[in-house]
């Protein structure tokens, strides 16, 4: 250890703390001008913690379970007589599905429309959300290795949870549609009016540019679009909630204060990157591909 | 009793390198504990500011075992895991710090209700100054519901983590005979 005079190293101990307190608010002022300067820390330190992260949820995950469990012990019966008229529902919509999926086919024969591209799902699991009021991300313990590239829609069951953001080896963020930085082309179901999902943190997404506003009532379906290629069109992200005063809002349908597991769509497009030549590159290759030429989803804050 | 206090030495167990670290280890477990993903509808927006406890806590008691460029990194990497803007929870950690230093001896030794006071009042203006900080950033007003929420579950939850945080100074740190001194 060297030696330093009581005054001097005095000196260095009071100076300190202003000067990192400086150098913090430098940084915030940096990483606001240039969205994409942490990045690449971003990424690497998420690789790190996600393993850490990952074990440290585990137990919370077992809690969950087992209150879950002894919470639905509580409602088992009404819980059974619901699911009882849930079923019997479901069976009449299952026949009118089945009747609908062989007419679609049918009447698309005659047509001869071009099938859908394959999609295929990575499912990963929530490891970290981002606690505190200004930010509406969640960390997924998956990355490239696991075939994730930036841009791609991460959904649940219910319907569409948000986009990545950022992509690491091992870990990747996803970008909630309630945040402030979201925006999601969307339409309106039914009458095809295309509008843009804009999050502003609260719960309930704003819906801008609506092309008809008159025809919006609550309750319509919100779908994405598909338009600007970085989403395949069609995923389920909510209903309209209000409509009037403040602009419209949407209720998503997925309850994103309680993801546990999201499924990321690799719908061939990622982004809007310019499609492969290799009929099937390898996950990491396009990946860098990925960081590299993706321009179409912006990072964090560009407004 | 006091007498025979005031002639020992006061800090019997600190000495012990691994003890030293406690303070550390508690800010980045807390900090760790604020980012994983409850699954309570709405807490994510309104997680308690845990870290900000911690360096309330360990200022007031041991500021010479937290030192500053700890409270930089342990926001840093918040920051960072969060996806927040960088640098912002480590200069909230820091100012906590800068303020707490300057007003410290008013607490040392103090009933805890006074302590809680003041902590009310600290937490209060880190999560106001946050707002408005992020407001200015984003250049546009954010509604300030969750902001208000937020501060109010950080100041009920902290008794419970001013407890656990004074036991472990105890256990671990300060040893029995400093805490009944004070």
């Amino acid at each position: 250890m060297i030696r330093l005079s009581p005054q001097l190293r005095a000196g260095i101990q009071r100076s300190t703390l202003p000067a990192l307190i400086l150098l913090s608010a430098g940084i915030v002022l940096i990483g606001k001008t240039d969205q994409t300067m942490f990045e690449r820390f971003r990424t690497g330190l998420s690789d790190v913690a996600a393993p850490v992260l990952d074990i440290a949820a585990r137990p919370l995950g077992a809690i969950e379970a087992a209150l879950d469990r002894a919470r639905g012990l509580i409602g088992i019966y009404q819980e059974n007589r619901r699911l009882e008229q849930d079923n019997a529902r479901l069976l009449q919509w299952q026949q009118v599905a089945l009747k609908l999926t062989a007419e679609n086919r049918q009447l698309q024969g005659l047509l001869k429309v071009v099938p859908d591209r394959a999609v295929s799902y990575v499912t990963a699991r929530v490891i970290a959300n981002s606690g505190g009021a200004y930010v509406r991300t969640v960390m997924v313990n998956a990355g490239t290795e696991g075939g994730l590239a930036r841009g791609q829609a991460a959904i649940t069951g219910d319907g569409l949870v948000g986009r990545l953001t950022e992509v690491g080896s091992r870990a990747a963020r996803v970008l909630l549609i309630t945040d402030l930085n979201s925006r999601i082309p969307v339409k309106i179901e039914g009458s095809h009016t295309s509008a843009v999902l804009a999050g502003d943190n609260s719960e309930r997404p704003r819906l801008l540019y609506v092309g008809t506003p008159e025809t919006l009532k609550i309750g319509d379906r919100i779908l994405t679009s598909g338009e600007g290629g970085v989403f395949p069109p069609d995923l389920p992200v909510g209903v309209v909630s209000a409509v009037g005063g403040s602009g419209p809002r949407v209720e998503p349908y997925v309850e994103l204060s309680q993801l546990s597991y999201v499924m990321v769509v690799d719908y061939g497009l990622s982004g809007s990157l310019p499609q492969p030549i290799q009929p099937m590159p390898r996950p990491g290759k396009r990946a860098k591909v990925a960081s590299n030429e993706e321009t179409q989803a912006p990072p964090r804050g560009t407004r | 009793m006091a007498l025979r206090d005031f002639t020992e030495p006061a800090l019997p167990r600190t000495n012990s390198s691994a003890a030293r670290l406690v303070p550390v280890l508690a800010t980045i477990i807390a900090a760790v504990l604020s980012i994983l993903p409850l699954r309570i509808p709405g807490y994510a927006a309104l997680t308690p500011a845990l870290a900000l406890m911690a360096v309330y806590h360990w200022t007031i008691y041991r500021p010479d075992l937290l030192p500053a460029i700890a409270l930089f990194a342990i926001g840093l990497g918040e920051d960072l895991l969060a996806g927040g803007l960088v640098g912002i929870g480590a200069l909230t950690l820091l100012v906590t710090r800068a303020v707490v230093l300057q007003t410290r001896r008013h607490f040392v030794g103090r009933s805890f209700p006074f302590v809680w006071a003041g902590f009310t009042l600290v937490a209060g203006g880190a999560m106001i100054g946050l707002w408005a900080l992020h407001c200015l950033l984003e250049l546009s007003f954010i509604n300030p519901r969750n902001t208000v929420f937020r501060m109010v579950l950080t100041i009920a939850v902290f008794p419970a983590a001013s407890f656990l945080l004074g036991r472990i100074q105890r256990a671990l740190i300060d040893g029995p005979r400093l805490v009944r001194n004070r």
